[in-house]
């Protein structure tokens, strides 16, 4: 077991590099000179000499990527273009928002989905199974930014029950000002997981019903819904597996939300930059998000083999 | 989003097929898929819709392009307007129609080019094994280590606004998802009875694939990348929708989504139906691939 | 009705007077209803927001807050004048003209009679800055200093250039005695007053306590009505009440000042729909008959703007040529579009509108007219059996003064479709559309355009100099467009060296017609600067100003 999770976690090192390796291209794919990228159109001659020279942007490829590598392991991720603040700074804020929702989104969808789904599969063939079936493909097809703005006509606007948008006045605290404004987007991104689970469950859970055992258990008179907490025990680690995963996915897919409800997240960050092509912050983001994204595969891995030692994966 | 074709049917793909097909198979996959209501409604809504949109300009529509100030947002149900005028009087329904040709192509192209190139080099690493194997298959380790969304946004974003950059940056998303299960898919063919026959007969790599694996692999290869198809709408529309994608004025329905939001209190229905439009098309592709797959599955 | 004692005191007009006491007492009987009704529980959950303003920008992130605001003259709106004065202030008084100038920091200003570079400012006395200490006449030149002095130790290399439009007339400046200083002209200019309306004096100790202009942003100390309490970068600024603003009528009735970006429109209105604000700038022209129905203000003014194409008029663009751009000009159906902003705008037919004292009388005037565009292009090579025009355009998504850019540039493409023009969009965030209008078109590298598409202040003439002034080409001015009418510079010139004041607004008005006729841009329409407030919001005048007086509002409960 040690042996294999050394393995694993030496195996994650190569991945992370060659994901930064991608995340620096992101600069010389950007059309133009790739100093018109990290500098501000006006930035003076001297300002341009240096950063040439600090990255190195006369030198080969390779020896740029070691140079950036070097500072952004030391936590620089260069100066945003827009507003010249740090995006190191900047990055803090906006991920720290982004987990808030994310996590959310995935408790949310993980509960909702395990409820469906386990109903689902208890009740294969009813009314009730084809309900939480059709919410299920429902939710994973339904363009979730548009979903956003139909609950924000409903809840904000109509009733007025809830905020429309950001995250609350100033920093994030667990409180009821600030919670309100956490509903309606983390509600939104959740479907998608929501749906997901729902079916994963109901896939697991009908297929340990069916299994011999469970007849024999079923012999011995125990009820349906005992016979389903007992099922979603076997369950648990294939949706938790679904759900680090989709906790991932949604850090770093949230952009369209995040836009919709003025979430001041990386998505948003994200967002911006692109449409004042600053390619730093756009850099420094996708290269977090994307090694968050890594690390939390290599912690799903580890927990799942953990749990059940059959699943390894090299 | 991309995850959900990822994890419904990397649970099921690697696991049937394990069995040489002949025609009979597939009649009885059609016949079953005849007997399915569901997802032949779903087939028969995007048999319409792909209909509508190839003869959009038989149809006797309005120009897609032409606005008129004095009928800017007429409500749905206007004479003449069946679905409306949007924020420059165009003709909502003409608008639907056309900005589905655009939806469509943006949402299938880079699905259609990384079934080709993805099922390619998936099908080659799971037969040919050994180095190229490890080859292509860290490569794909490296992109799927990247949220699909942000992959997308973030190629995107930096190679600039556009349907060509946004083409390429899904494309770039799906590639490895279509190696990674065509490669599981054919590895395992690989290694069934009758192929490892065929290859000790001496017969030539492309005869053995194309014989033996590639009718084995092709049918789960493409359910998987139809699953796929529903992601993708809705990835290229939101690319759209956030102003990435495609340009003002062509019609497409995540940007007509994006101009009509400040309609929406005053014709909140008509500000709705572009992304009624995709989550329909969404919804059926997904329906329709599960349906397929329910069809082709030996166990079922 | 133009009682200035009854308009400083923020009660204007007698109507308007009487209509506010009789709200008044309505909301108070109603109050002490609830409470009866209701009990004490209600009162004791109710003033959370207690005079409190909160405003949705259009601004995609805070506008700095270090006094040199960024975000155009949005930013200065919110982080400029209620956080800071400069020498001279802008009137927001006198709200049945267009707004102009009045004492800020200096009390009063003169040229020298004996050298017509020389300016001699009066300084206020007993003004403190927000961190206690006296405001004096060697912090008037360490704030210009910051702006132009590369040596000084504080110079804000940063920020220093995007205000260079302001300062760089600014040749030298001295210090007289304690409440006297002397700015130098590089030529007579009797605009400078207008330039220096956007130097905000910082306080020179909290900077050093601080030590840098990027985190001085976060704790900034003027002079102004409001005070900084946090900023938030992307979320909000937060000002309170400066309660010991130096002038009495100006100290604000709200304790608190919240400013939020929300850079989308709909987001914008559904934030105020529901409450999170109590204001928004510029609401959708589409949304308007909607608040309007549910009790929300639409307050609307003119104030010198204008939302133009402007072409790039070196040799490189096929828009150099003037019969192209009065083709232009001709061919856009401007009574349509302002149908379509739902009449907050008004139509164009040059850089400031026909009512204003400088409009003066061009020959052109610019009524919709295809059949003379056409021909106007026919006779420039293009049309049928000719060259096909087409032209690249640079499009904001969002920023101050673009009003709602999208739908306007379809609009705009649409109609010269119509004309067989092929314009291509190029979408970018208004930073960067500033940025892009900071250089010269036909510098080397750079990518090529025809036009750059922006709704832009002309608020006074140093505004029309610095955009029309073949001297004012980038990075020295505004003149993206490398307009250059000699006849123009010399009129203008002549103006600006004239400190009489009737010689000089008929020379500018002379430029002015000049200008429209030869057509540098693409004249489309005026805003008419709409922002949707909710009933609660009581007191604001809106002056006829790109800035704005948040002193006199309150905010009921």
């Amino acid at each position: 077991m040690l042996l294999y999770t050394l393995r694993r976690i030496l195996y994650a090192v190569p991945i992370a590099l060659a994901v930064s390796l991608v995340c620096f291209m992101l600069v010389h794919i950007a059309p133009g000179d790739p100093i018109d990228a990290i500098l501000p159109p006006d930035a003076s001659a001297e300002t341009v000499a240096l950063v040439r020279k600090d990255y190195g942007l006369d030198k080969p490829l390779p020896v740029q990527f070691g140079l950036w590598l070097a500072h952004v392991v030391q936590g620089d991720f260069g100066r945003s273009i827009a507003n010249r603040r740090l995006v190191a700074d900047e990055l803090v804020s906006a991920a720290s928002k982004t987990f808030i929702l994310a996590t959310t989104a995935a408790s949310l969808g993980f509960v909702i989905g395990c409820i469906l789904g386990g109903l689902a599969g208890a009740f294969r063939g009813t009314l009730i199974d084809r309900a939480a079936v059709s919410f299920a493909v429902g939710g994973v097809s339904v363009p979730h930014y548009w979903l956003g703005m139909v609950l924000v006509i409903i809840f904000s606007v109509t009733l007025g029950w809830l905020p429309s948008m950001s995250a609350g006045p100033g920093d994030w605290a667990w409180d009821w000002l600030h919670i309100r404004h956490l509903i309606l987007p983390a509600i939104t991104l959740s479907v998608i997981p929501a749906g997901l689970v729902t079916r994963t469950v109901r896939g697991v859970v009908v297929e340990i019903l069916s299994q011999d055992f469970m007849t024999t258990l079923r012999g011995k008179g125990l009820r349906r819904l005992m016979l389903t907490v007992h099922v979603m025990k076997n369950a648990a680690p294939t949706a938790l597996a679904v759900m680090g995963l989709q906790l991932g996915y949604l850090m770093g897919g949230s952009i369209l939300v995040e836009t919709v409800f003025a979430w001041p997240g990386t998505g948003m960050m994200l967002n911006q930059a692109i449409f004042q092509r600053d390619i730093p912050v756009l850099q420094g983001t996708t290269l977090v998000l994307a090694m968050i994204f890594v690390a939390l595969n290599l912690l799903v891995d580890l927990i799942q083999t953990a749990l059940d030692p059959r699943m390894r994966r090299t | 989003m991309t995850e959900i074709a990822t994890v419904s049917s990397g649970l099921v793909a690697p696991r049937r097929i394990l069995k040489p097909r002949r025609a009979s198979y597939w009649r009885a996959v059609g016949r079953r898929l005849l007997r399915d209501r569901v997802t032949m409604v779903c087939l028969g809504i995007l048999a319409v819709m792909a209909l509508a949109m190839i003869f959009a300009p038989l149809l006797g529509l309005y120009d897609p392009l032409q606005g008129s100030m004095i009928r800017r947002l007429k409500p749905v149900g206007t004479p003449g307007h069946i679905l409306g005028t949007d924020e420059l009087g165009r003709d909502m329904l003409t608008r639907l129609i056309y900005g589905g040709r655009l939806s469509w192509f943006v949402g299938i192209t880079p699905v259609a080019i990384a079934f080709v190139v993805g099922g390619a080099l998936g099908i080659t690493a799971g037969y040919a094994g050994g180095r190229i194997n490890m080859a292509i298959m860290r490569i794909t380790d490296v992109f799927y280590a990247f949220p699909s969304v942000l992959l997308a946004v973030a190629i995107s974003g930096a190679l600039g606004p556009g349907i060509g950059n946004a083409i390429i940056a899904m494309t770039m998303v799906f590639i490895p998802m279509m190696i990674r299960i065509s490669e599981s898919v054919t590895t395992s063919t690989r290694n069934l009875d009758y192929v490892e026959a065929a290859r000790s007969t001496g017969a030539s790599a492309l005869t053995v694939v194309r014989v033996h694996v590639l009718p084995n692999v092709l049918g789960s290869i493409f359910v998987y990348a139809t699953t796929l198809v529903s992601v993708s709408m809705i990835l290229a529309s939101g690319l759209s929708f956030i102003g990435l994608g495609v340009k003002p004025p062509e019609p497409e329905w995540g940007l007509m989504l994006n101009t009509l939001r400040t309609a929406i209190y005053t014709q909140p229905l008509l500000a709705t139906l572009p992304g009624l439009g995709i989550f329909v098309t969404s919804l059926c592709f997904n329906m329709a691939s599960d349906g397929l797959r329910a069809a082709m599955d030996v166990r079922a | 009705m133009k009682n200035p004692i009854l308009t400083l005191c923020g009660l204007g007009r007698r109507d308007e007077y009487f209509k506010g006491r009789a709200t008044n007492r309505r909301s108070k009987k109603s109050i002490l209803v609830s409470a009866v009704i209701l009990g004490a529980g209600l009162l004791a959950s109710a003033p959370l927001h207690a005079q409190t303003l909160r405003v949705g920008m259009t601004t995609s992130d805070v506008p700095t807050t270090g006094g040199i605001p960024d975000n155009g003259s949005e930013g200065g709106r919110f982080a400029g004048y209620p956080i800071f004065d400069a020498l001279v202030n802008w009137d927001f008084t006198k709200t049945d003209q267009i707004s102009d100038l009045t004492p800020g920091l200096a009390t009063e200003w003169h040229i020298d009679p004996n050298d017509h570079k020389r300016w001699i400012f009066t300084l206020r006395e007993g003004v403190r800055f927000h961190d206690g200490t006296a405001f004096k006449a060697d912090d008037v030149i360490w704030n210009f200093d910051r702006h132009l002095n590369e040596a000084a130790p504080h110079f804000d290399k940063a920020q220093a250039r995007s205000y260079r439009t302001y300062t760089s007339m600014v040749e030298k400046y001295e210090k007289i005695d304690d409440t006297h200083v002397a700015l130098y002209t590089r030529v007579p200019f009797s605009m400078l007053p207008y330039l220096i309306s956007r130097v905000f004096m910082v306080s020179p100790t909290q900077y050093a306590k601080i030590g840098n202009w990027q985190d001085f942003q976060k704790a900034p100390a003027g002079t102004g009505p409001f005070k900084v309490e946090k900023v938030t970068p992307r979320t909000s600024i937060e000002l309170v009440r400066n309660d010991d603003y130096w002038d009495k009528t100006r100290v604000p009735k709200l304790k608190r000042l919240v400013l939020m970006p929300i850079p989308d429109a709909n987001t914008r209105l559904a934030a105020l729909r529901s409450g999170q604000v109590d204001w928004v700038e510029y609401p959708a022209p589409d949304s308007i008959p909607g608040l309007k129905a549910s009790g929300f203000q639409i307050v609307t003014k003119p104030y010198p703007h204008v939302w133009a194409w402007h072409a790039n008029n070196s040799d490189a663009s096929p828009i150099s040529d003037r019969r192209v751009r009065l083709a232009l000009n001709y061919g856009l159906d401007r009574k349509s579009l302002v149908e379509m902003l739902g009449g907050t705008a008004i139509p164009a037919r040059g850089p400031w509108p026909d009512s204003y004292k400088y409009f003066g009388r061009p020959s052109e005037n610019y009524t919709y007219n295809p059949d003379k565009a056409r021909a106007l292009l026919k006779e420039a090579g293009y049309g049928p059996g000719g060259k096909t025009l087409k032209l690249k355009v640079q499009v904001p998504t969002a920023g101050s003064g673009n009003m709602v850019p999208l739908p306007m540039a379809e609009f705009v493409q649409q109609s010269y479709k119509e004309l067989g023009i092929e314009t291509e969009y190029t979408v970018v965030d208004w930073g960067t559309m500033l940025n892009t209008m900071r250089q010269r078109p036909d510098r080397p590298g750079a990518p090529h355009l025809d036009v750059v598409n922006h709704g832009l202040p002309i608020s006074d003439p140093t505004q029309f100099f610095l955009n029309f002034h073949g001297s004012s080409a980038p990075p020295n001015g505004s003149n993206w467009s490398l307009y250059k009418n000699p006849k123009v510079d010399a009129l203008l010139d002549k103006a600006f060296e004239s400190f009489e004041p009737k010689e000089r607004d008929e020379l500018i008005a002379q430029a002015h017609a000049l200008v429209v006729d030869d057509a540098p841009w693409v004249f489309v329409v005026h805003d008419l600067n709409p922002r949707a407030l909710s009933p609660k919001v009581k007191g604001f005048k809106q002056a006829q100003s790109w800035y704005q007086d948040f002193t006199q509002v309150t905010v009921d409960e």
